[in-house]
């Protein structure tokens, strides 16, 4: 018999009603369920049922976000090895990396989990594993250098109140990654903004406390001088496109590579578990805005305005964002139609919030947490409208 | 003849497609007939334990149109009758009497003088003839008020649900029957009688082709009555259209024109884990370990009468219902698969693309595994992107959890075909099907008459 098997079936009884550790059952059946499917049958018609469960759509998003959380591993060592002007080989940049990046992916899943379980054995309901991919998702969005205590913070603040409060998944109204990465952005500004947190200083290998200097992408854009144009402002300052691209800047952890978020996208939409009538949409928002930007800018206008709009793809969060934020089907729109319209404004919303407002230089997260808010009144009209064609039958 | 191509749907890609050839058994020496399989019906028994009945003796009515009568398929007596709870008559078993075969005559009204019969007599006959089961209304799917007039008949001739007979194979020497069966439901819907088959079928009579005024094209459940008439209705008016099947139209064919209740039925086994597949010529009501034979010694399979997405589970001592012609037996998949979250599922069948089996044109590998636990809606639309009818099920499952009955019904809870799909295709495991055709059956009680 397998060993495995043998285990679960000796835990088993501890976690069965009256056992010593009954109240934690769902935690027993979330861990069972990893290495076994259920045993349970379909109890009527129809008798067969789609090989399809919840457990595999929320795995297939975590596999499509694990070579962002691996390049962000990369790309944090190599980025501290390059400020401190030392070379090194790739598998000491990764271990540094890690040593940046893992204690913050732990940390996260620890107290994101943490929190399922305790509000699963109080509110009785199954574990979802939706809380596996906010708990993915989260630390990928945080500069390299936060505090763990404040990531700590952070995923609770969106695994509580961003959606245990209002019933655990597919309840939630809000991106739980997103609503956590939103309270650290308000509460702690200045670990969470500004030019100084996106590279971690290593001395000889070690990590040291102190800061360098690096503006990001975005906040290069948002401070060109009126003369020149924000596009060579980026060049200038080592943006180029194919930098911009492959992602190897200083950013937030896993948000730089845009390639591997639209290599995620794409498996995501061919699998069908992301929605490509968001993602488009996204896309157009981002460029029809960013287009009316460049017809409205005038001689007096920030160079912001007359940025091509598809260096508004490239730079920031927005690629990340898109691929796996907006996708989130809970927060979104339930309906075809609404989804449209809610990735298009969001795109919309991305691109208004950097151009027009210097405080928040990224917009994308305002964008998807402002649009999860009307997604159900985007819902409520396109379902208005599509049932003005039934024949009425009552 | 029209051809109507319905999009949304599902293939099933089940291994243990039946023969087309109808084998013709011995006659069973016990059948029955199962009242609390019929729904939307109140039985009240006429007969007792050990009372001796005729073909076509009255076994139980329904206590709210004492009309609808049900008749009993063989001469015999009745050997038991089993309750289930709350007195619920779940079978009447029958003792057949080995050569007697004597039945209760309804009379005969010969073809010629069909046109001159009128409606009422028609009705009258059917309802005598305990046929009236055979037609169902839109859109609950009850025995329709025999005063009422439909705006149309649907007579399907095939479904697309995986194994069910097929209408080569009951039509064959039968298309008198049919063409006089025909002829009735054309008087009784002034002529408004739709009769439709998949555009697939090659098999059919010729003779019955030109008989079709639709053919189907589509993926299960284009057939399905409720679906057809959802696509072809043109107002509010048409809702209440009654239907029946190819092989139901053929029994009323022979109650009206030979004068004697019908027993005869075609029923069609198939399934990966059925022993037999074939189609077999037997009688109304007939046990299912008469019809396969050898003995049960096949553990963890299930029995489904009626077929796999809305059929009902027998243990092999059950029976066949009234209304069901198909059996059906999956492997009931109820020991837990290791590591099943990580297969790639090249066998998997599932309506999603997240699964290697959107690669294998080959049969795939089904069983009555839950494949999940129940979990939270978290919208991913599979159930409205397969709703034959545009239902958005998760929104109306959501309105009938709130009691908003107006909301739901204007979702058009009434349109649900129960084709069980939304149920097939959910992640999160949530009986939606089972949902709408409680909350349909509820409304119907309160739901005002027909104007």
């Amino acid at each position: 018999m397998n060993p495995i098997q043998n285990f679960f079936d000796k835990q088993r009884k501890h976690f069965e009603p009256g056992g010593r550790l009954a109240p934690w059952e769902p935690f027993y059946e979330a861990m069972e369920r990893v290495f076994f499917a259920s045993p349970e049958t379909s109890p009527q018609a129809p008798h067969c049922r789609d090989s399809l469960s919840v457990q595999r759509y929320m795995m297939l998003v975590i596999i499509m976000v694990l070579p962002c959380l691996l390049f962000g591993i990369y790309n944090a060592g190599y980025q501290s090895f390059k400020a401190a002007g030392q070379s090194a080989d790739v598998w000491t940049m990764l271990w540094f990396g890690a040593k940046i990046v893992m204690p913050l992916v732990i940390i996260s899943y620890i107290f994101g989990f943490g929190w399922e379980i305790i509000f699963s054995a109080v509110r009785k309901h199954p574990i979802s594993e939706g809380v596996f991919v906010s708990a993915m998702l989260f630390p990928l969005t945080l500069p390299p250098t936060t505090p763990w205590w404040q990531a700590a913070i952070g995923i609770s603040f969106g695994v509580v109140i961003g959606k245990e409060v209002f019933g655990g998944t597919g309840r939630n109204f809000l991106n739980p990654a997103l609503t956590g990465r939103a309270f650290l952005y308000f509460a702690y500004p200045v670990q969470m903004s500004g030019d100084a947190v996106w590279i971690v200083v290593c001395q000889n290998g070690n990590r040291i406390v102190d800061a360098i200097s690096s503006a990001t992408p975005l906040a290069v854009a948002s401070t060109v001088k009126a003369s020149g144009t924000a596009e060579t402002a980026l060049t200038q300052a080592g943006y180029s496109i194919q930098t911009l691209f492959i992602g190897l800047y200083p950013d937030s952890i896993g948000a730089s590579s845009v390639v591997l978020c639209i290599i995620g996208a794409v498996v995501l939409m061919i699998w069908g578990v992301a929605s490509y009538r968001i993602i488009l949409g996204d896309i157009f928002g981002v460029l029809s805005v960013g287009y009316l930007l460049n017809l409205l800018a005038n001689d007096g206008s920030m160079p912001y305005f007359s940025m091509n709009p598809w260096y508004h793809l490239l730079i920031g969060g927005t690629a990340f964002g898109f691929a796996f934020m907006t996708t989130d089907p809970v927060s979104a729109p339930d309906t075809h139609a609404a989804r449209w319209v809610y990735g298009y404004l969001i795109g919309a919303l991305t691109v208004i919030i950097r151009v027009f407002n210097p405080a928040f230089p990224e917009g994308i997260m305002l964008a998807i947490l402002f649009m999860n808010i009307f997604a159900p009144l985007l819902d409520q009209i396109a379902v208005k409208v599509k049932l003005k064609k039934r024949i009425a039958n009552v | 003849m029209k051809r109507l191509k319905i999009k949304k749907g599902h293939q099933f890609r089940i291994t243990g497609q039946p023969s087309q050839e109808a084998i013709h058994i011995s006659d069973s020496p016990v059948v029955a007939v199962l009242p609390d399989k019929i729904a939307h019906i109140k039985p009240r028994l006429k007969i007792t334990q050990g009372q001796p009945v005729k073909i076509g003796s009255v076994l139980f009515n329904d206590k709210r149109n004492a009309d609808f009568r049900f008749l009993s398929p063989a001469c015999g007596t009745i050997k038991n009758i089993q309750f289930g709870r709350r007195r619920s008559v779940k079978a009447i078993e029958i003792q057949r009497s080995q050569k007697d075969e004597s039945h209760i005559d309804f009379g005969v009204i010969a073809e010629h003088k069909l046109p001159s019969t009128g409606r009422k007599e028609l009705i009258s006959r059917i309802l005598e003839g305990g046929l009236w089961w055979i037609f169902r209304e839109l859109p609950i799917r009850n025995m329709p008020e025999p005063e009422s007039e439909p705006p149309m008949i649907l007579v399907g001739l095939d479904t697309r649900e995986p194994f069910q007979p097929s209408p080569a194979v009951y039509l064959q020497d039968q298309t008198g029957f049919f063409h006089y069966g025909l002829n009735v439901l054309k008087k009784l819907a002034n002529g408004n009688v739709v009769v439709y088959s998949d555009q697939n079928n090659r098999d059919l009579p010729e003779k019955v082709k030109s008989m079709l005024t639709h053919t189907i094209q589509g993926n299960y459940p284009c057939s399905d009555p409720g679906t057809v008439h959802f696509h072809i209705k043109r107002s509010a008016k048409e809702n209440r259209a009654w239907f029946t099947n190819g092989q139901d139209v053929v029994l009323l064919g022979k109650l009206l024109s030979q004068g004697r209740y019908p027993t005869s039925r075609i029923v069609c086994v198939g399934g990966p884990a059925a022993p037999v597949r074939k189609h077999f010529q037997t009688r109304t009501g007939v046990g299912l370990s008469h019809l396969l034979k050898r003995p049960m010694i096949r553990q963890n399979v299930r029995y489904m009468v009626g077929g796999v997405m809305t059929g009902y589970t027998s243990d092999a001592n059950g029976y066949m219902g009234l209304m069901e012609t198909s059996l059906t037996m999956l492997p009931e998949g109820d020991s837990p698969e290791f590591l099943a979250l990580f297969n790639p599922g090249y066998k998997k069948p599932t309506y999603s693309r997240t699964f290697l089996s959107r690669l294998n044109p080959g049969s795939l590998s089904y069983t009555c595994n839950l494949n999940g636990a129940r979990r939270a809606c978290i919208g991913c639309m599979h159930c409205a992107d397969i709703c034959p009818v545009d239902i958005l099920p998760q929104m109306t499952y959501k309105a009938i959890l709130a009691q908003e009955v107006e909301e739901y019904l204007e979702h058009g809870l009434l349109d649900c075909v129960e084709c069980g799909l939304c149920s097939y295709v959910c992640p999160s495991k949530i009986e939606l099907s089972q949902t709408f055709k409680q909350t349909k059956a509820a409304y119907a009680k309160q739901r005002p008459a027909a104007t």
